[in-house]
């Protein structure tokens, strides 16, 4: 039986984060993840916002840790090579009943240190975003959020793991935790695992991945929300638009993205399929773009994609609203119900998991931990993606460095991300990955 | 950096027709595949001239090409400047900086992607756009998994029905309008082989995890289906023009201009462009 000082199970950016923050200590780390790539499931579909931090509750661990994941998101993104771009937001309201929330929302924000925050009158705004719809009643200018691209991100930082000496299977899922003396055996259905400590980061799954050893404290109920992808052509706000209707309390954000697409991602829905859409929610999508930004042309969306939220509750019913480290048994620890602003927090509490988890083992720092990964940069003159004017090269080190589907190439450099959706790349890309030896279309 | 009189982005019919009227000029006719022909190349159905297939009717266009124009092939134009130059990309020569009197776009057109039309559901594999299917079956030998969905009764949509019906699939035509589209002699298929056609319908849902299952139209019929093709229609190549405006030096030709049924059509405004704009040249000398 192969033996760890941690198994880290679920390879979204949490679980990638954490194995990246274990290998500062010598610790030795194994990356269990049950999908064929890393960062399927909600990271692969969320907003992309690094957020401020003025949503959160004063003196809670999400606001410490999203202001601290704001400030440090410059240099986590250079350290990883991954675009990042501070663009700014504002959070509009059009109805005069609003404005005394942004107040709120802008005392919350000074309390937890957000830089720069301000409440700016209904010109003033529409000065600084004239596609704004006309008629803003006030809205609160957060300079410090900005925008990455959330897999490129969790990808990154499972590379940096890897190049530090992590280990890591994918298509392995957990099925059994068993606490023994030694710490825990994570059964697999190919293998079986010795481990001193088990970090559970299984996302939409964590409540069920703790009930393998434990009872779980927090349950979690999974709802969704829907977004739509535009054309880089079609026009865009500089900065991230939060918009909240008051009287349905529906609304949509606007994100301009590092990739240079607007995103719109739309209001939170019931569930039935996870990662489905409606054809009435991207219907109703559309109106409301064309409500906040009128001069959109949405002839323009390229792709629609939905995701799954995962909402924490305890047995008495009580919703969990700040984040919390499960710690059912000594060595185990769980992320359960980590949802917005867990991008922006990720390497926040990838670092809390593995502090706890050091302490624990009294390990020893890694003298030779490097947090530089280096982005996919080789190019040459052969294009293969024209949309978005992706080239040989880089796709073949994508698939160097472990890509083994069309998505996962996608996922890695971009190629397939434009308007025509890969209709004219996938095939040379499929020829491709053949050629290097993974399976076919 | 090289000059040009004309620089000709795309080598379809299109392309093709307009470097042969523009010849005598120094042209270069730049297109990203490694021959000539465009999506003529990929056309196996005899739907050209005179009952053809695409890389036939090809072989006729290019009859006595004039070999005065110079070809770059395998070459991506990244960007054209309004101060009339391009970035070439070669697969070849790398990149390229020129300069040109003249451009005539004949770029061609792209169809539209499933994920630009609002159908729910999950995003499986299995889903393509029809002209994607085409070149994955003619040029790569792909056959997709049956039974087949085709989004789009066209001119495209039927001639992708023949061609999975010809390899054995089971085939189910959705149509939004009340009757079939696209020309009599594609909509024949529909008589010669079992393909259910369904009319005043459009698909609302797909299905499946990983893979396509079905996907259920807006009147809620559920068709069980692992290939889905989209075939709703075609978009002009502009994109590499849209920052700049209308300028008099550039001139659109083929389905980049306008997205033409037929091929002949291609063939004329190519060659109205390229005459067009030799002439200008040369009344301006
Ligand atoms: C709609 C939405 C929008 C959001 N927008 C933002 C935003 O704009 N900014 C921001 O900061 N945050 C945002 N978030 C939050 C952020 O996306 C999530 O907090 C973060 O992606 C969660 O990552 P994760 O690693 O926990 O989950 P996941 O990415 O789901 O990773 C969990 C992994 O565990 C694997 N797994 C599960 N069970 C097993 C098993 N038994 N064995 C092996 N592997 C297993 C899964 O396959 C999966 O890959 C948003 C979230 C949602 C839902
Ligand atoms: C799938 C399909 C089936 C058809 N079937 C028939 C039929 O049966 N009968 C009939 O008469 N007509 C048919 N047609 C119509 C007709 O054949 C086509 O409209 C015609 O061939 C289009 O020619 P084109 O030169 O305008 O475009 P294309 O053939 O598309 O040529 C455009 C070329 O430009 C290149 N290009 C684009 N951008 C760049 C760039 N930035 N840099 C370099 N190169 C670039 C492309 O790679 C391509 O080679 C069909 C059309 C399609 C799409």
């Amino acid at each position: 039986m192969k033996q760890y000082d941690a198994i880290v199970i679920g390879a979204g950016i949490l679980g990638c984060m954490t194995a990246r923050s274990l290998r500062r200590w010598n610790i030795s780390t194994l990356l269990l993840e049950k999908e064929e790539d890393v960062c399927r499931g909600i990271t692969r579909a969320n907003s992309a916002i690094v957020y401020a931090g003025y949503d959160n509750k004063p003196g809670s661990l999400k606001a410490a840790l999203t202001v601290r994941g704001n400030a440090d998101m410059e240099a986590l993104c250079e350290e990883l090579e991954v675009p990042f771009s501070r663009c700014g937001s504002l959070l509009v309201a059009y109805e005069p009943e609003a404005v005394p929330k942004l107040e709120k929302k802008l005392s919350n924000g000074r309390k937890n240190g957000v830089p720069g925050l301000k409440l700016l009158s209904g010109p003033e705004a529409e000065a600084m975003e004239p596609m704004l719809k006309k008629g803003v009643a006030a809205a609160l200018y957060a300079p410090s959020t900005g925008t990455v691209n959330p897999w490129l991100l969790g990808i990154a930082a499972y590379e940096n793991a890897l190049q530090n000496g992590a280990e890591a299977i994918l298509g392995r899922e957990v099925l059994a935790i068993r606490p023994c003396p030694e710490g825990y055996q994570v059964e697999t259905r190919e293998e079986v695992y010795q481990t001193r400590m088990v970090f559970n980061c299984a996302g939409a799954f964590a409540d069920r991945v703790q009930g393998l050893a434990f009872a779980p404290e927090v349950k979690l109920k999974l709802d969704g929300a829907e977004y739509l992808v535009f054309d880089r052509l079609a026009k865009k706000p500089e900065r991230v638009i939060f918009y909240q209707t008051q009287s349905s309390g529906k609304g949509i954000t606007a994100i301009p993205c590092t990739e240079g697409n607007l995103l719109i991602a739309g209001v939170r829905k019931d569930m039935t399929i996870p990662y489905a859409t409606s054809p009435e929610g991207l219907v109703e999508m559309l109106d409301r773009v064309k409500e906040l930004l009128p001069e959109t042309d949405t002839g323009l969306v390229i792709r629609s994609f939905g995701a799954v939220r995962p909402n924490p509750y305890r047995d008495s019913g009580e919703s969990i609203p700040d984040y919390v480290i499960e710690n059912p048994a000594p060595g185990f620890y769980s992320l359960i119900g980590v949802k917005t602003p867990g991008l922006t927090c990720a390497e926040g509490l990838g670092m809390l998991l593995a502090q706890r988890g050091a302490e624990y083992l009294s390990a020893e720092e890694n003298p030779d931990f490097d947090p530089k990964r280096r982005g996919i940069s080789e190019k040459d003159n052969d294009i293969l993606c024209q949309c978005e004017q992706i080239s040989r090269a880089e796709i073949l080190e994508a698939i160097r460095r472990g890509a083994s589907t069309v998505e996962a190439v996608k996922r890695r450099v971009g190629s397939g991300m434009g308007r025509c959706q890969g209709s004219r790349c996938s095939g040379e890309i499929a020829r491709l990955l053949e050629e290097y030896g993974h399976g076919s279309l | 950096m090289d000059h040009y009189d004309i620089l000709i982005i795309g080598g379809g019919a299109a392309g093709v027709s307009a470097a042969r009227a523009a010849s005598g000029r120094r042209v270069l006719l730049a297109d990203r595949g490694p021959a000539l022909g465009g999506v003529l190349l990929q056309c196996t159905h005899r739907g050209f001239g005179n009952n053809q297939t695409g890389p036939e009717y090809m072989e006729h266009l290019l009859r006595d090409f004039p070999e005065s124009v110079e070809l770059a092939l395998n070459t991506t134009v990244l960007s054209v400047s309004p101060e009339k130059t391009a970035l070439l990309s070669g697969r070849e020569f790398g990149r390229r900086e020129v300069s040109f009197d003249h451009l005539i776009l004949a770029a061609g057109c792209r169809e539209i992607p499933a994920g630009a039309l609002p159908i729910g559901g999950t995003r499986p594999e299995g889903v393509y756009t029809a002209g994607q299917m085409q070149a994955l079956m003619n040029l790569r030998g792909y056959v997709p998994e049956g039974p087949a969905v085709i989004l789009g009764s066209g001119d495209l949509g039927l001639i992708m029905a023949k061609h999975l019906a010809e390899a054995g699939l089971e085939v189910t035509l959705v149509e939004k309008k009340d009757s079939c589209g696209g020309m009599a002699r594609n909509r024949r298929c529909l008589s010669e082989y079992p393909i259910r056609l369904l009319c005043g319908d459009t698909l609302a849902v797909l299905h499946g995890e990983k893979k396509l299952s079905g996907c259920t139209t807006a009147k809620g019929v559920y068709l069980p289906c692992k290939s889905l093709l989209i075939a709703v229609g075609l978009r002009p190549e502009q994109e590499l023009i849209a920052h700049l405006a209308q300028p008099e030096w550039l001139t659109l030709c083929g389905n980049c201009r306008q997205v033409h049924p037929m091929v002949e059509a291609v063939v004329q405004e190519g060659k109205q462009a390229g005459a067009a704009v030799k002439k200008a040249i040369e009344v301006c000398l």
